[in-house]
């Protein structure tokens, strides 16, 4: 490490030096133009036909290149009875050695060149990720593209996984957050949906090594992939690089372009429940039906969003809940941006037990006042404006710009989407918002979970009277915990 | 069982070779004040990652006023003598009327703390114990509450600059320093200096006594809800004796619901004057206009020729091991704490170096994209506990190094089933290993390397940049940044070893090991329980919650006298009345180590 200081700077004597202005809205700033990265300028295809977003990092960067492959696949694939099987063959790609070195020799080597190597799969995707030195590109490629294709899933290292994974089971009552996240996932999807069905010990215990292989071999497919990648390069070396390791890789018998992701078809039922956890503080989540990203009215939908609970301290639930009342360290709004169906515009608070009703209480009566009033001009500005002023800081570093990209083209997005956002979100009015806020915000349509000691909870706070069950015309439905090892109900 | 052509790999060493130093042109100014200045221009995009910390945090504190720099964190975000109200006149008087009933309040809650001194309640801060005088003025106090409500222009700090393309305005408390940051466009530099510098300059602690309920909140969030979080808390108390690190940085519930507005007055006197902070600033700006407009903004506010007072109290050296044997509704782990040196220590970059070759070099990497997936077991811990003898999922080793001390963590999840304290002896045989016959040149190399590019890494962005600075801003100065690395990649192997058996001794052990605690709410309902009547079913489920609640002596008590009604049960409660005794009795043996 060179630290270089400099002194001697001159107090640059100008306009700086008149007088400080008593409010900081007189203040005067120069314009900033911002170009709104183009996917055109990112893009590139390999010979193979596999998308490439790749872009140099300049002078500014470090040594470091990163490599990103991600596919289509994920646990909305596993089939029944062995849910959890695309989190182990993510995680195992990179644990379980390859077919030419064993899983020992691999990491020893990765080591060697100071560089990692990390996979993983989720819902709707799996990734492999490359962090090399510039110098050993040509070196941590091979090790890549070893990995990618010819994974060798080690015995004794899934062996070991499926311990981990048998202790992540048995942690899933240990506290609210995690209950309120499974029981939230039952009440919006049912069981059986790949959203809500979490993996069991059983399913753990019937995953094998061959089904690691068949996993990842049928997705292993040209078709699938997308490719980002990031360096101090050239962009030109970069990519031919990229195109002499990834560009020849051909599908395999086995390999086929994964299915599309399946929509959930599980009738809801709006309601209040309530599961008992011994616990000192509660958590409350909540889901109304959102939108998908292409709807028209996304934009106004997302700006109704940051007034009602996406934007902090500036949003109307932060400011009654938290610094009006002083009852949580944080509540939240989020519009999911439901890639493959529609999401939902979902909700999230932690309070002590009993002061639950009255922090919902006072959420509903912020939806209704969204629905009942338009918002003022100086609210909208304020929200329109962070969204708009903030635009530059969501591409702050070129992996973040590739990486973004990549899983957006992944995601079948109309490569032009970011192109005019900012003037489309300046385009939303109040009445806009408002009406928003009527197709959205239907306390009707709410599923709220509350995971915490029930018998605090649902009497309410004697210092805010009210119970839980009145909080809302919906049924006060008490859902029990499920067994941690089999997800069954407990009683 | 490796692949007989594996065997071939494993026998050939992978050699590391050593890395260039990244360079960060870092400029540092101080201005009139004492205020510090510390920049890094980057160009590539349109915007400046800002910060400034006050070098004060949990540990300028003492007892009765535990959790007052995190207290006073919040307090910075609700403005400012022109930022937060309509009605500054008014505003002051009410911040006076409440202080006045709060002194009242606090008269009787010395009453209430009497009592529960003497056993005659059992928590002052329940409402229901609350004197009728302390009721009214409560209910004295909401009025005047509601009285400045009016008058507070909600979070404006927040929405000047949310409404300015503000991102990441956030606040956070550690042992030593409190840091105040945002990101904006590049050309709202002047805005971030008339914002930072009124809230130095003219702050007013407005919604004071309602922002402590926010931070009880906090403290249930990030500390009393994680299943092991009070264990931790007080395993924390239990390594450091002296120090001021005894105690969590959000302070002891006590304190937090007691503190007054005089004493946080004080405190910020004390420690928000400009020779004691150091601003940061990493982004798209000119250092010669960024310096000249910090003097002008800044510049204005007067030092404070006293200084700030030394911590004072060291901790002493620890004469025993010490344990902590706890059951938690967690899982099973083995966490041993050795106290070792501050960040800045000569002995510090051998100590990191240690927990890199024992928990694996890769740990200082970071990650690169994409979610999850495990860390490769590379680390001597990992290699021998978790692959060699299959006792443990998971294996690590942590060096950290803080202002006034530093904790050397060693950190075993034992494979379901077995007991963390039988990982004991193994462990330690790992470390007596290194102490004997030290590290290999090539495990030095790798963790040197892996420090480097883990560097690389965290300065790829402006947030990272500034970050980092702090990191070494707030335990010493710019240079530590180079000096330290520079240690780093100049460690001998003897080094390391002398480390090992320097700081990695038995007396100075703090052992916790950690159990799950048999819970009735977790546990799959067994088959005579499920066996029961529904409501039955329930009661039992909340009686046996409570037995296995009790320690050895209640428990026998319980078991005796329950023993004693036997003969009157009526039979339909015999079998939920025999389950009871049954796992009571099961739940003694264990206790009683059989």
């Amino acid at each position: 490490m060179v630290v270089r200081i400099a002194l001697g700077l001159t107090l640059a004597a100008s306009a700086a030096f008149a007088q400080i202005p008593d409010r900081p809205e007189k203040l005067r700033f120069e314009p900033i133009t911002f170009q709104t990265p183009r996917v055109k300028d990112y893009q590139a295809k390999l010979k193979n036909g596999i998308p490439v977003f790749v872009a140099s990092t300049g002078k500014e960067g470090t040594p470091l290149v990163r490599v990103t492959a991600s596919w289509r696949g994920g646990a909305y694939l596993d089939p029944k009875g062995k849910e959890g099987l695309a989190a182990l063959a993510g995680s195992q790609m990179t644990q379980g050695g390859t077919a030419t070195l064993d899983a020992a020799a691999l990491e020893d080597r990765l080591e060697a060149l100071a560089a990692t190597l990390t996979s993983a799969c989720g819902d709707t995707n799996c990734t492999l990720s490359l962090q090399v030195l510039e110098k050993d590109l040509n070196d941590g490629l091979d090790l890549f593209v070893q990995v990618l294709t010819e994974p060798a899933f080690a015995q004794d290292r899934l062996d070991l996984a499926k311990r981990l994974a048998s202790q992540r089971i048995s942690r899933r009552n240990d506290d609210v957050t995690s209950i309120a996240g499974y029981q939230l996932g039952y009440l919006l999807f049912g069981d059986g949906f790949f959203a809500s069905a979490g993996d069991t010990k059983a399913s753990i215990d019937a995953i094998t090594r061959d089904d690691l292989k068949a996993f990842h071999a049928r997705m292993l497919h040209p078709g699938n992939l997308v490719v980002s990648a990031a360096g101090r390069l050239d962009r030109k070396v970069l990519l031919d690089t990229l195109d002499r390791k990834l560009g020849t890789l051909a599908p395999r018998a086995d390999a086929q372009v994964s299915p599309k992701v399946p929509a959930p078809d599980f009738p809801r039922k709006p309601g209040i429940y309530v599961t008992d956890k011994d616990a000192p503080q509660a958590m409350v989540r909540w889901a109304l039906p959102g939108m998908r990203r292409t709807d028209p009215d996304w934009h106004a939908a997302f700006v109704l969003n940051q007034v009602l609970g996406g934007s902090g301290f500036t949003s109307r639930l932060m400011k009654k809940i938290r610094s009006d009342e002083g009852l949580t360290y944080g509540v939240y709004s989020t519009l999911e941006p439901g890639p493959y169906w529609r999401g939902d515009m979902t909700g999230r608070v932690q309070t002590k037990n009993r002061s639950v009703a009255y922090v919902l209480r006072l959420a509903l009566d912020e939806m209704r006042k969204l629905r009942e009033q338009p918002v003022t001009d100086e609210e909208l500005r304020v929200i329109k404006d962070g969204i708009i002023e903030a635009f530059p800081s969501q591409w702050s570093s070129k992996p973040v710009i590739v990486t973004r990209f990549a899983d957006e083209a992944r995601e079948g997005w109309p490569p032009d989407w970011w192109a005019n956002y900012r003037e489309k979100v300046q385009a939303v009015t109040p009445a806009d918002v408002q009406r928003m806020a009527q197709r959205l915000l239907d306390p009707q349509q709410l599923v709220i979970v509350a995971v915490g000691k029930a018998s605090e909870m649902e009497p309410g706070d004697p210092d805010h009277p009210g119970a839980l069950a009145d909080v809302a015309p919906l049924p006060l439905v008490r859902v029990p915990l499920r067994d941690p090892l089999t997800l069954a109900p407990m009683r | 069982m490796f692949l007989k052509r594996g065997a071939v790999f494993l026998a050939w060493t992978f050699v590391a070779a050593p890395l260039a130093a990244q360079e960060v042109p870092v400029i540092e100014r101080t201005l009139s004040n004492g205020m510090r200045l510390v920049m890094v221009e980057r160009h590539e995009q349109p915007t400046i990652a800002f910060g400034w910390m006050a070098r004060v945090g949990s540990a300028n504190e003492r007892p009765g006023m535990t959790g007052m720099a995190h207290l006073f964190e919040h307090m910075m975000f609700k403005g400012t003598k022109t930022i937060g109200t309509r009605n500054a006149v008014r505003d002051a008087e009410l911040n006076d009327l409440q202080d006045k009933v709060q002194a009242q309040i606090r008269e009787e809650m010395s009453i209430l703390r009497e009592k529960q001194r003497r056993g005659e309640i059992a928590n002052m801060m329940d409402p229901k114990v609350r004197t009728p005088r302390l009721q009214q003025l409560i209910g004295e106090f909401d009025r005047l509450v509601q009285e400045q409500r009016a008058l507070v222009v909600k979070d404006e700090m927040d929405k000047i600059y949310t409404q300015a393309g503000g991102t990441g305005l956030n606040a956070s408390t550690s042992t030593d320093r409190t840091f105040y940051i945002v990101s904006l466009p590049s050309n709202k530099l002047e805005l971030w200096c008339w914002i930072e510098s009124d809230r130095l300059a003219n702050p007013v602690f407005r919604e004071f006594y309602s922002e402590r309920d926010v931070i009880l909140e906090e403290r249930r969030q990030t500390l009393e809800s994680r299943p092991d979080g009070v264990v931790s808390e007080a395993f924390n108390a239990l390594t450091w004796m002296a120090s001021p690190y005894h105690w969590e940085v959000i302070g002891w519930p006590s304190d937090i619901s007691q503190v007054t507005r005089e004493q946080a007055s004080e405190f910020f006197a004390t420690y928000y004057a400009p020779n004691n902070i150091t601003a940061i600033l990493v982004g798209d700006f000119d250092p010669e206009k960024a310096y000249a407009l910090a003097e002008k903004y800044f510049g204005r506010i007067p030092a404070n020729p006293k200084g700030v007072p030394d911590v004072i109290t060291m901790e002493p050296p620890q004469p025993a091991e010490q344990r902590m044997m706890a059951e938690v509704e967690t899982q099973p782990s083995l966490q041993v704490d050795f106290k070792t040196v501050p960040m800045v220590h000569k002995d510090a970059p051998a100590l990191q170096a240690l927990a890199g070759i024992l928990g694996g070099a890769q740990m200082f990497m970071g990650r690169p994209g994409g979610p999850g997936g495990m860390r490769p077991p590379t680390g001597r811990l990992q290699k021998s506990l978790v692959l060699d003898q299959k006792i443990a999922t998971s294996a690590m080793a942590f060096s950290r190094g803080m202002k006034l001390g530093g904790l050397f963590t060693l950190r075993v999840t034992p494979v379901p089933g077995r007991n963390p304290a039988d990982l004991e002896s193994k462990l330690y045989a790992e470390i007596e290993k290194v102490a004997r016959e030290g590290v290999t040149d090539e495990e030095l190399q790798r963790f040197k390397n892996a420090s480097q590019v883990g560097l690389y890494g965290r300065l790829e962005t402006n947030t990272g940049i500034r970050e980092t600075l702090a990191q070494f801003l707030t335990v010493g100065t710019v240079e530590d940044f180079g000096n330290i690395q520079n240690a780093i990649q100049s460690l001998t192997t003897d080094e390391v070893k002398r480390v090992a058996a320097q700081y990695l001794v038995k007396d100075s052990r703090n052992v916790l090991v950690t159990t799950r605690r048999a819970s009735a709410s977790t546990a799959p309902d067994d088959p005579e329980l499920a066996a029961m009547p529904e409501m039955m079913r329930d009661r039992v489920r909340a009686q046996l919650e409570a037995l296995l609640k009790l320690d050895k002596g209640q428990l026998t008590e319980q078991l005796a006298a329950l023993e004693a009604r036997a003969a009157q049960m009526p039979p339909q409660a015999r079998p939920a009345f025999d389950y009871l005794l049954k796992k009571g009795r099961e739940r003694l043996q264990k206790l009683e180590g059989k």
